[in-house]
């Protein structure tokens, strides 16, 4: 995989944290190029093209099992492309990349660790900056604490204190807040958006709650068929409403398009085909 | 309140009278043993009063025969706990996380492990006589299967999604083992190590009786020839509380090694 030349983003040279560096200019740029995979004999991802400007926020939404989740593993490096390229900064993906972390949609925290080491794992052991990434995400006082006994959406804290931890310069959500209750979705959101803000890193956020999606992203991105059937600016300012008519009418626009009913809406009612290849042929 | 050491609850019973309640059975049935036993309902030849075990009890120690004779069996059962634990262990942990150590030896292992290590007993003194080496061997050989089973089933059944957050996350082969892996089968081990606790005193009991020049099992195999039923009982008596420190010891272990575990978290 020759990684692509892509515009170059501005790349602050001193290794993290670099406090006077514009928090806009940590991110890197993300880019998939005619992106293939195949499980088997089930085609998921084909002719894939994806990017993400340095600092972005990019949702991706789409039907369960259309790819979403393989788009992350493959730019986490858990899982190669069969064809195609991938480039972080420029560079292909591999796994242990310290540029991205992914936050899981279950917290993946070690259970036999408490929140403060769990967070430490991040940055080779250093107590202190574990202390501070949790005190960054409201839990400062809990760090002493097994991952037992804190709640969901605690623990979904702690894995954003430890993908933060390390300052990375991409960050990947796979449905972070998917297990999530209502009211701890929205404070969640909030968070995401104000260290998105500050840390200035890349996002690329997968969940299956499309409000969510046009809530926090910069852009959100409808998959289906294995390529990207939709691409929609959100250029609403921030923090946003569900109130805003804009709001709504982005909301639809890409409901509609991730069920497939362009303007039938009786086709609602109807079984949804499944994701797959049959449907964009 | 033994149904409450179940719970996850914190609260435990502190009232000195409620940690009492289990013990109330067994000594009303010492008693009534005392009482049987004292009038003769229970023939002394065949069962003693538990005073006059606990008096030759106090004669063995008093003469000096009870302290080398335990440790005698405890050396015994230790060493072969920790030559059969120890290889179990390693051939576990070396199968599970290499696949190619796996095809090669689990397989071979699964197929060893039903043949029972008591049937090899006349195949084992043919090996190695009648001494110390055939009864370490033994032990040894007991624990083995126990402690492998189960450290390569836990060391299998280790959360994969914390396996991939450990490769996400760039932590090294040596990191993960020591982090993620390990841990993670702990639970499993222990469970292998307090079963195969049990097997090491019965195996060792079985190998005692065959022929010993010391050891409890020399002790109740003179008093059976002697018809001293009374040390007979108190040999049965040392057994368990052997098997009982062990088992204390096990728990003990676990208690501490899995403090993060959700039937053992008390809030920090
Ligand atoms: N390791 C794997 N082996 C075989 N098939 C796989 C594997 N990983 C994913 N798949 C298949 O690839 C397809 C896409 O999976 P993926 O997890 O990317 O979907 P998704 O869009 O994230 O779905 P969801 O919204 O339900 O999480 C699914 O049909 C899934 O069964
Ligand atoms: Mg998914």
């Amino acid at each position: 995989m020759a990684p692509m030349a892509l515009a170059a983003p501005p790349r602050p040279d001193a290794p993290t944290p670099a406090s006077a560096t514009p928090a806009a200019a940590r991110g890197v740029a993300v880019a998939a190029r005619g992106v293939a995979k195949a499980f088997g004999q089930r085609g998921v991802l084909r002719a894939l093209d994806l990017a993400a400007a340095p600092g972005e926020f990019v949702a991706i939404v789409g039907r369960s099992g259309c790819g979403k989740s393989t788009v992350l593993r493959l730019l986490s490096g858990l899982e190669g492309a069969d064809a195609g390229t991938l480039t972080i900064d420029g560079a292909a993906p591999f796994s242990g990349n310290p540029l991205a972390r992914m936050m899981f949609q279950d917290a993946r925290l070690l259970p036999w660790r408490s929140a403060a080491e769990n967070v430490a794992l991040a940055v080779g052991g250093d107590r202190a900056r574990a202390a501070a990434a949790l005190a960054e995400v409201g839990l400062g006082d809990r760090g002493g604490d097994w991952p037992g006994v804190l709640s969901g959406g605690q623990k979904q804290r702690v894995a954003l204190a430890r993908a933060l931890v390390a300052q990375p310069r991409l960050l990947l959500l796979d449905e972070p807040l998917g297990a999530l209750d209502a009211l701890t979705r929205i404070e969640m959101q909030g968070l995401i958006e104000r260290v998105w803000t500050e840390h200035g890193f890349t996002a690329l956020l997968v969940t299956h709650d499309v409000a969510e999606a046009v809530r926090l992203a910069d852009r959100v991105v409808v998959l289906d068929g294995g390529r990207v059937a939709l691409d929609l600016a959100v250029g609403l300012p921030r923090p946003r409403h569900r109130g805003h008519h804009v709001f709504g009418e982005i909301e639809a626009a890409v409901l509609d398009r991730v069920l497939g009913v362009a303007a039938d809406p009786a086709a609602l009612h109807e079984i949804p085909a499944p994701c797959g290849l049959a449907r964009t042929a | 309140m033994a149904t409450l050491r179940l719970s996850p609850s914190p609260a435990r019973p502190t009232d000195p009278a409620a940690t009492l309640v289990p013990w109330l059975v067994p000594a009303l049935v010492l008693l009534l043993w005392q009482v049987l036993a004292a009038n003769e309902i229970i023939p002394p030849r065949m069962l003693p009063a538990p005073l006059a075990v606990g008096q030759a009890a106090a004669e063995m120690a008093a003469e000096g025969k009870l302290v080398p004779h335990v440790l005698a069996s405890a050396q015994r059962a230790l060493l072969g706990f920790a030559i059969g634990g120890g290889l179990g262990f390693l051939l576990g942990l070396a199968n599970g996380s290499f696949a190619w150590s796996g095809r090669l030896l689990d397989s071979s292992m699964q197929m060893l492990r039903t043949i029972p290590h008591l049937a090899l007993i006349p195949l084992v003194i043919l090996w190695f006589g009648i001494g110390e080496t055939a009864r370490v061997f033994l032990v040894a050989l007991g624990v083995l299967f126990p402690v492998y089973l189960n450290t390569y089933h836990g060391v299998r059944t280790v959360d994969a999604g914390l396996l991939e957050m450990a490769r996400n996350y760039g932590l090294s082969r040596w990191q993960t083992f020591r982090q993620v892996i390990l841990p993670g089968a702990l639970p499993s081990i222990l469970v292998g190590v307090r079963y195969a606790l049990g097997i090491m005193w019965l195996t060792l009991i079985v190998a005692e009786t065959i022929a010993a020049s010391s050891g409890i099992g020399k002790v109740t195999m003179d008093a059976r020839e002697f018809l001293q039923t009374d040390v007979l009982v108190f040999g049965i008596l040392l057994y368990a509380g052997l098997g009982k420190l062990a088992d204390v010891a096990a728990k003990g272990l676990e208690k501490r090694l899995l403090a993060w575990h959700p039937s053992y978290v008390r809030a920090r």
